[in-house]
């Protein structure tokens, strides 16, 4: 963040799928900056622009239903909110559901800071038959509306214009009135506020949303410092209570909600009934209790065929001249440790790029293209009965298929799911998705040498453990889910630059957190295998390789060093056994193969996931899926040993 | 006035009132953080199979929600004649 500096800060904020991020990107460009992973300073995108000479910083905070946060994701937008005090705010609002999103906007105008709206997506309102006043709507929230269409670029310029105009005159935002009843009740608390109370914003503010707090914190914390304000907070909350008969943050926010709708029909008209939207037709099929599944099966199908379709000839086509240029290096450098670490170097580079972009790349593009048109969330509603029966709700579905690509942004993106059972119990089965590299070895050991049917039977079971495992991971949480409330957005036609532009960001942010980790790793298996710590660690090994899973010794530091990085076992096995890809069956039999992939693929998840997990996650979290994984890696192998290997 | 039934057990494309969100403070906050509050007219849109989710169509602030059988329990209605 910037405070060095006095280039204003401008804030995006807003409801889900209301396109606030496309709009921010669509002003930011490509030169955002993407903190969401942890460890990297702030956890919001932000950016620098030049808006007519004028620099502003501008940033996208993750989008949320109200000030009074429910995940951990909608919290970064509120501790941004309170503590940065930004210039200015440009509220974000979806004009197709512009009743629901004024909730948001009035808690903002509460808050008082300068603000701006950007009535987005009118486009979809008018097609909805929504015809909506705008000066009108200025006139009641007392703050500039501007329309645009951001997926289309429309309105930015108007809207920076806005900005610019705010910026130089000032804006001020004042509350509106709620009943009069509530309003003489946050009077009262108002004025018994102490002169030193640490006052968020302005005292309204701060006393509504004292009596909105979560009791559980808040009121523990006002009961240490403040004994009387906290019975007269208690009286307060009281009085709401019997005055409206339910509970007093259920007052307030029905206030708001009904303010919101009183707006929302001065504010505009809707013309209904007009015909059966074609977008509906088309949810009817897509959500359909038979059909909808179907669909959604051949919709997984074509996913992954896609993502194998464009990434394995991809990785071929980046992998080959990397081989070469380290085989050229080594012949050049010799056998000192310099030629150790170089070649480290490059293999990590090479699995960066050559392993991971190739099937990571497409997988993002794709979950975009999913997202943006809707359809990711429908994909929840349908898997929701299926993630049950594992304890989960369909809100997991989507870090679950990011984990195919990649388990580092799968985890990242548990951050969607609001509450931390679900949280751990989604990245504790993360790992055991095969990701891209691990998907590299399965196809190059399984498909290869035993066909293609056993690999996708390998697929098919390493899914059915992840549920099986969720299953029994499950037992141990007593507190059950809190459920799936998932909102389903309208179906959108996508924008191709918009996607473009995600999936940039996405593997901006990848290469960023991964890729030192990856690089780092391979260069200390370089030294390692300098200083021949191999063959010690083959040593210790020997009882559980040799005996336990009736593998050759060799193998024990390739196990190892998957943890470093996992696709490079493979690597590590030809060299370990000192043969050519083409050769292994000359040395170890088909069978042991099996138990060999099995082994390496559940095994602990690789050195950026558990580096990930710790951050994201915490220590125990990171250290019992460690556990988990080995666990797991050690009883299938041994029981695949015992089943196939005489 | 017609009985007050839980949202599970209400009749498909039929016009409802919220008459009450029953459950802890985390489920009903963040209902009401989407919009759904008491007093509000809902439609069942559709049903999944396998004991699924509902999707709940907000007729009021025009908004569809999935909701986990769970959650959906929770919600009282009644039917709006």
């Amino acid at each position: 963040m910037s405070k060095k500096n006095n280039d204003p800060d401008v804030v995006f904020i807003g409801q889900p799928n209301c396109g606030k991020s496309t709009l921010f990107n669509a002003i930011a460009g490509l030169k955002a900056d993407t903190s969401n992973f942890p460890g990297t300073s702030v956890e919001h995108t932000h950016s620098k622009v030049n808006v007519e000479g004028n620099i502003l910083n501008i940033i996208d905070l993750p989008g949320t239903y109200s000030l009074n946060p429910s995940d951990p994701a909608e919290k970064v937008a509120l501790v941004h909110l309170f503590h940065e005090k930004p210039s200015l705010v440009i509220n974000v609002i979806d004009a197709s559901i512009l009743g629901r999103s004024l909730e948001l906007t009035l808690e903002l105008v509460e808050l008082g800071c300068p603000m701006i709206i950007a009535l987005n997506m009118v486009d979809l309102a008018e097609k909805k038959g929504i015809e909506i006043y705008i000066r009108k709507l200025e006139k009641i929230l007392g703050v500039p509306v501007i329309p645009t269409i951001a997926i289309r670029g429309r309105g930015i310029k108007e809207l920076l214009d806005a900005v610019l105009r705010g910026l130089e005159e000032g804006l001020t935002v004042s509350p509106i009135e709620w009943s009069r009843d509530v309003e003489q009740k946050i009077e009262e608390l108002i004025n018994l506020l102490p002169e030193e109370f640490p006052v968020v914003s302005n005292k309204r503010f701060t006393a509504i949303h004292m009596i909105e707090a979560n009791k559980l914190f808040f009121d523990k914390v006002l009961k240490d410092i403040n004994p009387p304000l906290k019975k007269a907070l208690d009286q307060v909350r009281h009085d709401l209570e019997t005055m409206h008969n339910a509970p007093a943050y259920e007052v307030i926010s029905a206030e708001r909600h009904h303010l919101a709708l009183k707006i929302f029909e001065e504010c505009s008209r809707v013309f209904r009934g007009k015909r059966v939207r074609f977008e509906e037709k088309i949810d009817d099929v897509i959500m359909h209790p038979f059909f909808g599944y179907i669909i959604l099966l051949a919709v997984f199908c074509g996913f992954f065929f896609i993502i194998f379709r464009v990434g394995s000839p991809l990785e071929e086509l980046l992998l080959e001249p990397l081989t070469n240029l380290r085989h050229s290096l080594m012949l050049s450098l010799g056998t000192g440790v310099l030629s150790y670490l170089v070649d480290g170097l490059l293999a990590g580079i090479g699995g960066g790029v050559a392993i991971v972009l190739p099937y990571f790349l497409p997988l993002i593009f794709l979950m975009s293209f999913f997202e943006d048109v809707g359809y990711l969330a429908r994909a929840g509603f349908l898997m929701d009965t299926f993630m049950h029966k594992i304890g989960l709700h369909g809100k997991s579905i989507s870090p679950f298929i990011l984990g195919f690509g990649c388990n580092v942004p799968a985890i990242i993106s548990t951050r969607t799911l609001e509450s931390r059972r679900d949280r751990v119990i989604t990245s504790l089965l993360i790992p055991f998705i095969p990701c891209s590299a691990r998907t590299t070895i399965i196809l190059a050991i399984v498909a290869f040498y035993l066909g293609p049917l056993w690999a996708f039977g390998f697929y098919v079971f390493n899914i059915l453990l992840v549920a099986v495992l969720g299953r029994v991971i499950t037992l141990f949480f007593r507190t059950p889910s809190p459920g799936l409330i998932l909102e389903i957005p309208s179906l959108k036609v996508p924008s191709i630059k918009n996607m473009m532009k995600k999936t940039y960001f996405q593997m901006k942010s990848f290469i960023k957190f991964a890729w030192p980790i990856l690089i780092a790793g391979s260069i200390v298996l370089g030294f390692l295998q300098y200083l021949h710590f191999d063959r010690f660690i083959n040593l210790i090994l020997s009882p559980l390789v040799e005996k336990g899973l009736g593998l050759p010794r060799d193998l024990g530091v390739t196990l190892v060093f998957g943890f470093l990085r996992k696709e490079l076992s493979l690597v590590m096995m030809l060299q370990a056994l000192d043969v050519s890809y083409k050769d292994l069956l000359t040395v170890i039999s088909k069978e042991q193969l099996i138990v060999f992939t099995v082994f390496i693929n559940f095994f602990i998840p690789c050195l950026s996931t558990v580096a990930l997990l710790w951050k994201e996650i915490g220590k125990r979290v990171a250290l019992l899926s460690m556990g988990l994984n080995t666990g797991v890696a050690i009883i299938l192998s041994f029981i695949a040993r015992l089943i196939l290997v005489k | 006035m017609s009985e007050v039934i839980s949202l599970i057990q209400a009749p498909p494309d039929t016009p409802l009132k919220i008459v009450d969100i029953l459950g802890g403070h985390g489920v009903r906050r963040r209902l009401m953080a989407m919009g759904f509050h008491r007093n509000d007219t809902v439609e069942l849109d559709s049903r999944a199979i396998f004991r699924g989710p509902v999707l709940v169509k907000n007729l009021t602030s025009d908004t569809s929600v999935a909701l986990g059988r769970g959650v959906a329990q929770k919600i009282m209605v009644e039917i709006i004649e």
